[in-house]
């Protein structure tokens, strides 16, 4: 009895995540007149908010945007991140204490601090409207080169003392020795570096004003709250939908292995 | 060797040799090229494009290119943005007057009374205490007084004569009369369903520009500003601002938001609007859907002619521009009388041109358009609004005041208006 | 070192020691000096990143608190004007109060429930895969995504949530157009959307409890609150100090929510900090003023996570 109780409950509570987003996307296929119904299936299924939503934003090349700057970012994150954190672990060299202490103070600033001066160098660079604004302020993270310094440390000294009576360089050993055993570390900053830069809004808003360039979110949030929705809710609807597709297909997929990193993550944090 | 030079003089010539596009028309044959920039409305993008058309046939040594204004979160930001990267078009038509402080600030304006002609021009067109609206602080002009679409409010006739009102509305309390005889729960189930009247009072800061600054005009105020000085604080502001609480307070206006239009749908009887209400309204009501436009309610006993706000557009010209006489020139074919009649059969907006009902020139199009008539008489006693840089800021704030004391009821309007002035005039004192 | 150099280090002792020492203070070029460069190196992006990206534009906000700019004009030096403008502005100080009751709302909600889902998932379940990602899933989607759909539940006529309301004969609600509770509505909803993360963190936490301590004490009539109270709460302490820091910097942190929900209002009561700074920094262009605003609330973050650590965290007890 206590067991039916608790999957009711764990029921519901998945009930209570999973519905609003089934609802949403049939909505997204019901004419405006049946959106306010609970009705999961359309009485009268169209296409129309989809076509208006296509019709009047560059969602797709929106996608390509969001997925180019969002693979570059990662992977410069991911790169430079284990390259500082390799050096912060293992390598001797004066001034390694005062960079791993600055690393940490950087941790303490606010974003909001710097989000203005940030702004007026992209102006002043000449970097407004460009993807150069998106992604260099973004290359490097040090949440990243912190969590692979701690992972680092973890990597036996003596493998690495073999290699280098090898002879190989410090830079040979990061790529072909530790990269194979960090798997885990390099999932995690991946995982967390890609949904960080997908789901930023905030930054894109404020430095990009070509549609022809800006992110996926950043032209859903411009679509629902400017006029162009025409305050159609079905419209609205299907291009939060057009969204949510893409992270929920990858989730689908790797929905462990983010849970798990994430979690690893946290309880480092 | 021998083998890169070949490659490295034609590549160096045909870096050194690709200009601009204006250059090399230029020296294509002596031809100038201009960029106008004109609003996105359909209307007014025809208007442009027709008139640069007939420009161009005109004066084929001057051709003028039009193009729409990049999207962006408002035409003002793209404006200061193009500005910022250096790609501003040569002339500019759609300038909110109250903006002009931000362009001038950029220095990125040319100064219109340079041009020998100008005030001859401008004198021409519109009566001295019109123009001198128009002038900035300096005592220069930075903008042409192009076109304005005066607001009035909008009725639904036969509402009114149902619910016992014969004459529209002219002062509060014929306004807030009618507006007890018309809010009422029509079917019966213990809601009002009809009201008087519709305001967007959602606090963004231009909203404002239609509800409360015209009241505040029509009840007698000018200027907001006197130099750096607040002087908005006023009986006038006070009047608008209780007049408002009223509409609130007693439920003509309705707080709740509604899906579609709700004048179209008969479910208010009056709302703020401006000319281009009548082709909306010609296209989108049923058959039997009367309407007619009052002036702005004002304080019982006012005299003489009501004013409102004239809701205006400027013509610039950007320093940036190669060629300003030449654009000058073709500033001055737009606002012709013939481009203004064209202006008012395309776009249903006013050009700011004294005498519009007394000229010949109109008279068909007034003889076509007898609900423009209206407008044309309000034009002369709407007036534009001050050119501040924190305009946009001290208009925001008056927005939450409104939503304040006006919609919610949470400060008297006494507070509201006193908040609004003190807290404006600590915005333009960091100075 | 290279084969040869060991030969000879070998052959004599003590020297070779000093020899040894002394090399390690002044490195020969080529070997340790190897290691140095290959740390250098591998630093200096990062190390001019953050100069380039942190510091210089730390600096530069702090200078731009004293100026009034918007960009495209010169700076213009207003002294202590904007640090004044802010001490004398009600809406800052209401985002502040609206942020307050943004966490004192969205906290105790967010601990209570992914705490109680947690504890529910802690066992040997069918499914706890699935319920787990069911729950998680929210987390991983944008917040606009989350926004629209939300804005779209709440919406007075037509919204799911009070036509539901209606069904079951209780008024309806205005959600976003009614100043109480614009804002508490916008706490349910990050609430929705960010639960599944602490659900996952606490489960991690809950795992990490060794069974013996509950078993030893039920061996002293404990009973479940009374296990709860005193081994679960204690041991997670860790657990819940990051959700509270996180949590927190998310409410101070609100951005896109009210931006498109509610756009501040009705009447500011879902103004936030962030949006403020975006108003003045982009509508009105005010870049000092802005910058003034973001500094001042970085203290605050900084401060009500520092009273947090104070009173909430506790030494790790073994």
């Amino acid at each position: 009895m206590k067991r039916l109780l608790l999957y009711l409950m764990l029921t519901a509570g998945a009930l209570l995540f999973l519905y609003p987003f089934v609802w949403m996307l049939a909505a997204t296929f019901k004419p405006e007149t049946e959106i306010a119904g609970f009705n999961l299936i359309p009485q009268q299924p169209t296409l129309e908010s989809y076509r208006f939503v296509f019709q009047k934003i560059p969602i797709t090349r929106g996608l390509v945007n969001s997925l180019f700057v969002s693979i570059i970012v990662t992977a410069s994150v991911v790169l430079f991140g284990s390259m500082t954190g390799y050096a912060l672990s293992r390598l001797r060299f004066r001034g390694r204490e005062l960079i791993f202490n600055l690393t940490l103070a950087t941790m303490m600033i606010p974003a909001q601090l710097t989000l203005i001066p940030l702004y007026t160098m992209m102006v002043k660079f000449g970097w407004v409207n460009s993807y150069l604004s998106l992604i260099v302020p973004a290359m490097m993270s040090s949440y990243a080169a912190l969590l692979f310094r701690q992972f680092f440390r973890s990597i036996p000294q003596s493998l690495i003392e073999a290699a280098r009576l090898d002879g190989c360089s410090d830079w040979r050993i990061l790529f072909t020795i530790i990269y194979p055993l960090s798997k885990p570390a390099i999932t995690t900053v991946a995982i967390l570096t890609f949904m960080g830069v997908w789901n930023d809004v905030l930054w894109p808003l404020m430095v990009i004003r070509d549609q022809e360039l800006m992110t996926m979110p950043q032209m859903v949030t411009l679509f629902a709250v400017g006029g162009q929705a025409e305050a159609r809710l079905g419209v609205q609807l299907a291009a939060a939908t057009l969204l949510a597709v893409p992270i929920i297909l990858v989730y689908f997929f790797i929905q462990r292995y983010m849970i798990e990193s994430i979690a690893s993550s946290g309880m480092k944090g | 060797m021998k083998r890169s030079w070949l490659i490295l003089i034609p590549l160096s010539l045909l870096i050194g040799c690709a200009p601009s596009r204006t250059a090399r028309e230029d020296e294509a044959g002596g031809r100038v090229s201009l960029t106008y920039w004109s609003a996105t409305n359909a209307q007014e993008l025809e208007f442009a494009n027709e008139v640069a058309a007939e420009w161009n046939r005109l004066h084929p040594e001057v051709q003028v290119r039009v193009e729409p204004v990049p999207a962006g979160q408002s035409s003002e930001e793209v404006i200061l943005a193009s500005i910022a990267s250096g790609t501003t078009p040569d002339i500019y038509s759609n300038v909110f007057p109250g903006a002009l402080a931000d362009l001038q600030d950029a220095e990125s304006v040319v100064q219109l009374d340079a041009f020998p002609d100008f005030l001859e021009v401008m004198r021409e067109r519109m009566p001295p205490e019109v123009l001198e609206q128009y002038r900035s602080s300096d005592q220069h002009y930075y903008q042409v007084a192009w076109k304005s679409n005066p607001v009035m409010v909008l009725y639904n006739t036969r509402m009114l004569r149902e619910a016992g009102v014969e004459s529209l509305p002219a002062t509060y309390s014929e306004f807030l009369d009618a507006a007890a005889r018309v809010t009422r729960d029509r079917d019966g189930d213990g809601q009002v369903d009809q009201w008087m009247a519709t305001i967007d009072y959602y606090p963004i800061w231009y909203k404002r520009l239609f509800d409360y600054y015209p009241l505040y005009l029509a009840a007698g105020g000018t200027a907001l500003f006197q130099g750096r000085r607040v002087v908005f604080g006023n009986e006038q502001s006070l009047a608008a601002f209780r007049f408002l609480r009223e509409c609130f307070a007693r439920g003509y206006v309705p707080v709740q938001t509604f899906q579609g239009d709700v004048f179209l749908d008969g479910r208010v009887a009056a709302k703020f609007t401006g000319p281009y209400s009548i082709s909306h309204l010609e296209r989108y009501r049923a058959a039997d859907f009367e309407y007619g436009y009052g002036p702005i309610p004002r304080p019982d006993g006012a005299a003489g002619r009501p004013a409102s706000y004239a809701d205006p557009k400027s013509i610039v010209i950007f320093k940036t521009c190669r060629h300003p006489r030449e654009a000058w020139e073709f500033v001055k074919f737009v606002i012709s009388k013939q481009n203004d009649l064209r202006l008012l059969e395309l776009t249903s907006q006013l050009p700011i041109r004294k005498g519009l009902l007394e000229d010949e020139a109109y008279a068909a199009y007034f003889e076509r358009n007898p609900r423009m008539v209206q407008f044309a008489e309000q034009l002369m006693t709407a007036r534009s609004i001050d050119s501040i840089a924190e305009l946009k800021e001290v208009f925001d704030i008056i927005a939450q005041e409104v939503e304040e004391s006006a919609v919610f009821g949470f400060k008297p309007p006494e507070q509201a208006v006193h908040d609004a002035a003190g807290r404006s005039q600590q915005i333009l004192d960091v100075e | 070192m290279q084969p040869g150099e060991a030969n000879k280090f070998s052959m004599l002792s003590k020297p070779a020691a000093a020899w040894k020492r002394f090399r390690r203070i002044f490195p020969r070029r080529g070997e340790s000096a190897q290691k140095d460069r290959a740390g250098y190196l591998m630093t200096f992006p990062y190390v001019l990143h953050v100069i380039v990206f942190l510091g210089y534009p730390l600096a530069f906000a702090f200078v731009l608190i004293f100026h009034r700019w918007n960009v495209y004009t010169p700076m213009k030096w207003v002294g202590l004007g904007n640090v004044k403008l802010l001490a004398g502005d009600p809406l800052v100080w209401r985002a502040l109060a609206n942020t307050l009751y943004f966490l004192l709302i969205h906290i105790p909600l967010q601990l209570a429930l992914a705490l109680g889902l947690a504890e529910l998932l802690n066992r040997k379940l069918r499914g706890r895969n699935f319920f787990r990602a069911s729950y998680f899933l929210p987390f991983v989607i944008s917040g606009v995504v989350v926004t629209i759909l939300w804005q779209q539940l709440y919406a007075t006529e037509t919204g799911l949530i009070n036509v539901l309301l209606q069904r079951l004969g209780l008024p309806k609600v205005g959600w976003l157009t009614d100043p109480r509770v614009a804002m508490p509505a916008i706490a349910i909803m990050a609430t929705w959307k960010n639960v599944g993360l602490y659900v996952v963190l606490f489960l991690v936490g809950l795992q990490a409890i060794p069974a013996r301590l509950y078993e030893a004490a039920e061996l002293d009539g404990a009973s479940e609150w009374q296990k709860f109270r005193r081994i679960t709460v204690p041991l997670l302490n860790p657990t819940i100090m990051l959700v509270l820091v996180l949590s927190t910097i998310g409410g101070f942190s609100l951005f896109i929510e009210p931006y498109v929900m509610t756009g501040g209002g009705p009447a500011g009561s879902t103004l936030s900090g962030i949006l403020y700074l975006y108003k003045q920094a982009f509508t009105f262009s005010k870049m000092g003023y802005a910058s003034t605003i973001g500094f001042f609330w970085a203290l605050i973050i900084f401060t009500v996570v520092l009273l947090q650590r104070r009173f909430v965290e506790k030494e790790a007890v073994e």
